[in-house]
Parts: C-alpha cells; structure tokens; sequence
C-alpha cells in the first residue's frame, strides 16, 4: 500500500517515495489544477479542500526526491497559481526547487543570496529563514547555520521544529552539552513527546560515552538518561526505542558498579541522583523481559503486534543476543 | 458483532412502529366511539389517554433502539496517552484502520515525529543523493542475481 500523500515524506524509504512519486502523473491528472473562487463557477466544480494543496505539497517533496522535476514543477505551478507568489511556504517551496535544480556551487551561491534578498525584505519569513539554513548546512558551513538558526530562536523561541534542528547541529559537531540543552528546550515546548524523550536519553547516553571516565559528570548523564528513557516508557506503552535505551543504560551503569566503589555525591540539589543497584538490576530485567516479548510478538506476526520497524525490531534482537551468554552461565 | 446489533435496532424498530399503529387505531377508535355514541356520564375516555400496554411498548422499543445502537458502535478510542501512544507504535496504521479497510482521516502516526524529520529544514539534496544512491544500488543487486 502507498503511504499517505496527506504526511510530510521525509522520513519515508526510497521505495515508498519512488512508489509516491510514481504515482504523480495521475494524481496530477485527477485532481484540479486551480480552484475557481467565484461563486457561479463554483458551483460545477469540485470543492476546495485544504488536503489538495497538502496533497501537491508532499508530492512536490517526493518529486524532487526522485528527480522528476517535471511533476515537481507542475506541482508548484498549481500552488502558485493558487496562493500567488509572494506566500511565504511557497517561496519557500520555490527555493526548495531551485536548490534540487542546482548542479554545482555558483548555483547555491544564487539560491543563498535569493534568500538573502528576501530576508532583507522581510526578516520574519520563518519558512525563507529555515530553508536559507538547511541550506548553509547542505552546504557545509555549518558554523553560519547555527548563528542563523540562533538568530532564529532569539525571535521564535517556542519552535520546537528549529530546537531539534538546533540539537541534530550540535550533535553533529559533538557538542554533546549544548545538544543536550537543546533538547530540553524541545521538550519544554512539546512536553509530551515521547520520541523526543527517548531521543534525549540517546544523546545523553552517547555524550556519557564519551566521556570515557567514570567521574561526576559521567554519572549525571547516565542518571539522567535513565530518567528520559523511563519518561519515554511511560508516555508510551510498548515502546521498543525506549525499553531498548533503558536497556543499554541500565547494563551499563550495571557494569560500571564494579569500576567505581565510591559513590559520587551529587554536587547540586536539583541533580538526579542514581537509584541503588537494585532498582536498576530490576530496570535491566524489565526492559528485557519486554524487548523479547516484543520481538517474540513481532516474529511471530500476531494481531496488533505489527507496526514496528523492521530494522528496529532487528536490532532489538541483536542487544538480547549479546545479553544471552552472560544469562545462561 | 454488528449482526446482533442489526437484529436488536430492527426488533426495536419494529416494535416502535407497531406501538405506533396501536395508537393510531386507538384514537380513531375513541373518537368514532365517542362521537357516535354520546355518553355525558362517561368524561373519563377522552381520546388523549392511551392503554398502559402502548406506552410501555413505545419505552421498550426505544429502549431497545438505543441497546442495538449501543451494541453497533466501532471500539472506543483510548484516551489515556499512554495507551493511545502504544497502539500508534505496536500496531501503526492497523489500529485506526475502519471495518471498510480506510484508516482514519486523523491518523497521521506519531505526531511528534516532524521534530525528528524536521520538513521546514529538509535537505533536499542529500535526499536526492541518497535516493541515487538507492537506485544505484538496487541495480547493483538486480544485476548480482541475474
């Protein structure tokens, strides 16, 4: 089955979004291309609704990701026709284009200086100001992307979108602290969001890797990542991501018990302080009581088990293998 | 499932109508009775009364109606998060998936998924990249088993 036109594609696998960009000539042949605004004509034809225009939106992203610009370009027409040029998500779109079209540098170079100009009209175009940053980091300069996107943040800060962003910058640059801090901003903003817990118990659990020693520091972001995978639990039932994160965590501090006989007393009051050995040996065994349930489940194609990713699943299955020794000796 | 609800909000129907047949009969009844023979001793069979058996006919047929729709409706939707957030992940599409095989015009999977996706930041040429990069090597393997 296809997925959905009605979802942003980017996190789809080529497969699925060769499937949806494949299906462009007829979507595009079957649906409207303008949608008259006087009230006469629009009385014989078909409605308007705002799923046709997400529709061509997602489409266009797919296009581009497939190299079928022709689709793409008639995408954008139909929205520019319908939202005139100076629409801001559209401009954004336009620039989208541009950027896929270019074949070398001097090309970017334009489409960057283009988002300049507009900004120079306009700094608050929030969709301009994102893309000329996706854009600087396309590009490689990575430094210039953060102080846009801080600039960003300075007059937007409850995005959570340009946070994350911020955080995946950091990351790449291994400025765990500052990921980190970004992160916790995301969370602030979408307090809820269950992938994000998980994900910032990743980032703390890579940041406490490589630390390397086992000192102050080093515990505080084991503790903490603890605690982000055991929120993310319980927003979420089942969650393989975060059983699999406590799993690696709690092995962890497990196997560093041995390493440091002096406990570290924690230096702030607001800090989180590890639970005892015991709590986290039970943490250990829960999380892979349930990892193998779920791949049991999954392996086993039962009803309403059938949702997780595949390579989840298979990675899932290769942390249970490692553990496997150690539990039958 | 949906079979026992359709014959109970059919039973109830029935019923329904036939209590109102009954009523219907019972007051042309009354009114051709009292006009034809004029009884002044007799105020108390004033055509608005109806027997107690209709009335109670009427209730339980609604009753009924109710009890059969009650029984027909799709299972409710989780409202604890927690629970809601685990279907989405262990079951995907499958859970809000009707009996007609749409999945619901809500669905839309994790929404909390764009903060890792992130689509106003999207890079559009590594996508294009990796994309020929797949299709590359899908043709790679495609000529491996030939």
């Amino acid at each position: 089955m296809a997925p959905s036109l009605l979802h942003p594609p980017s996190h789809l696998s080529p497969s699925a979004a060769l499937q949806l960009s494949q299906k462009a000539p007829a979507v595009l042949a079957s649906s409207p291309a303008t949608i008259s605004n006087t009230p006469i004509t629009s009385l014989f034809s078909a409605k308007e609704s705002s799923d046709l225009w997400l529709r061509y939106e997602n489409l266009l992203l797919s296009c581009l990701r497939t190299g079928d610009e022709q689709s793409a370009n008639q995408c954008l027409e139909r929205l520019v026709l319908r939202f005139g040029e100076s629409n801001e998500k559209v401009m954004a779109l336009k620039g989208l284009v541009k950027e896929a079209d270019a074949s070398h540098n001097g090309d970017l170079e334009k489409v960057l200086k283009e988002y300049e100009d507009i900004l120079a009209d306009n700094p608050t175009n929030i969709p301009i100001t994102k893309r000329r940053i996706a854009l600087l980091r396309s590009m490689g300069r990575i430094p210039e992307a953060v102080t846009a996107l801080i600039q960003l943040l300075d007059f937007l800060p409850t995005d959570p979108e340009a946070w994350s962003e911020l955080a995946d910058l950091y990351l790449s640059q291994g400025m765990y602290p500052q990921a980190v801090y970004a992160l916790e901003e995301v969370l602030v903003a979408a307090p809820n969001a269950w992938n994000m817990h998980a994900r910032l118990g990743e980032v703390q659990y890579m940041a406490a890797s490589s630390i390397g020693a086992v000192d102050a520091t080093y515990q505080k972001y084991l503790a903490e990542s603890l605690k982000r995978f055991a929120r993310s639990i319980e927003l979420c039932d089942d969650y393989l991501r975060g059983y699999y994160g406590l799993k690696l965590v709690t092995s962890k501090i497990l196997t560093d018990s041995g390493k440091s006989p002096k406990e570290v007393k924690p230096t702030d009051l607001d800090d989180f302080v590890l639970p005892t050995q015991g709590i986290v040996e039970k943490l250990n065994e829960a999380a892979t009581e349930k990892l193998s349930e779920i791949v049991r489940r999954y392996t086993a194609q039962e009803a309403h088990w059938k949702g997780y990713d595949k390579e989840e699943i298979a990675a899932a299955k290769e942390l249970l293998a490692q553990d496997a020794p150690q539990t039958t000796r | 499932m949906t079979w026992i609800s359709k014959t109970v909000t059919f039973t109830g129907l029935v019923l329904l109508a036939h209590a109102c047949y009954s009523a219907v009969e019972h007051t042309t009844l009354q009114t051709t009775l009292s006009t034809t023979t004029v009884s002044p001793t007799h105020p108390s069979t004033s055509p608005a009364s109806l027997p107690l058996d209709i009335s109670l006919e009427t209730l339980f047929s609604i009753l009924t109606i109710t009890f059969g729709f009650a029984l027909g409706t799709s299972p409710l939707r989780p409202i604890q998060w927690r629970v809601w957030a685990g279907l989405i992940e262990r079951e995907g599409e499958e859970a809000f998936t009707n009996a007609d095989g749409e999945v619901s015009r809500d669905y839309v999977g994790n929404p909390f998924k764009m903060l890792e996706t992130r689509p106003g930041f999207v890079d559009i040429r590594r996508q294009r990249k990796e994309f020929a990069e797949w299709v590359k090597h899908g043709r790679d393997k495609q000529l491996e088993l030939l």
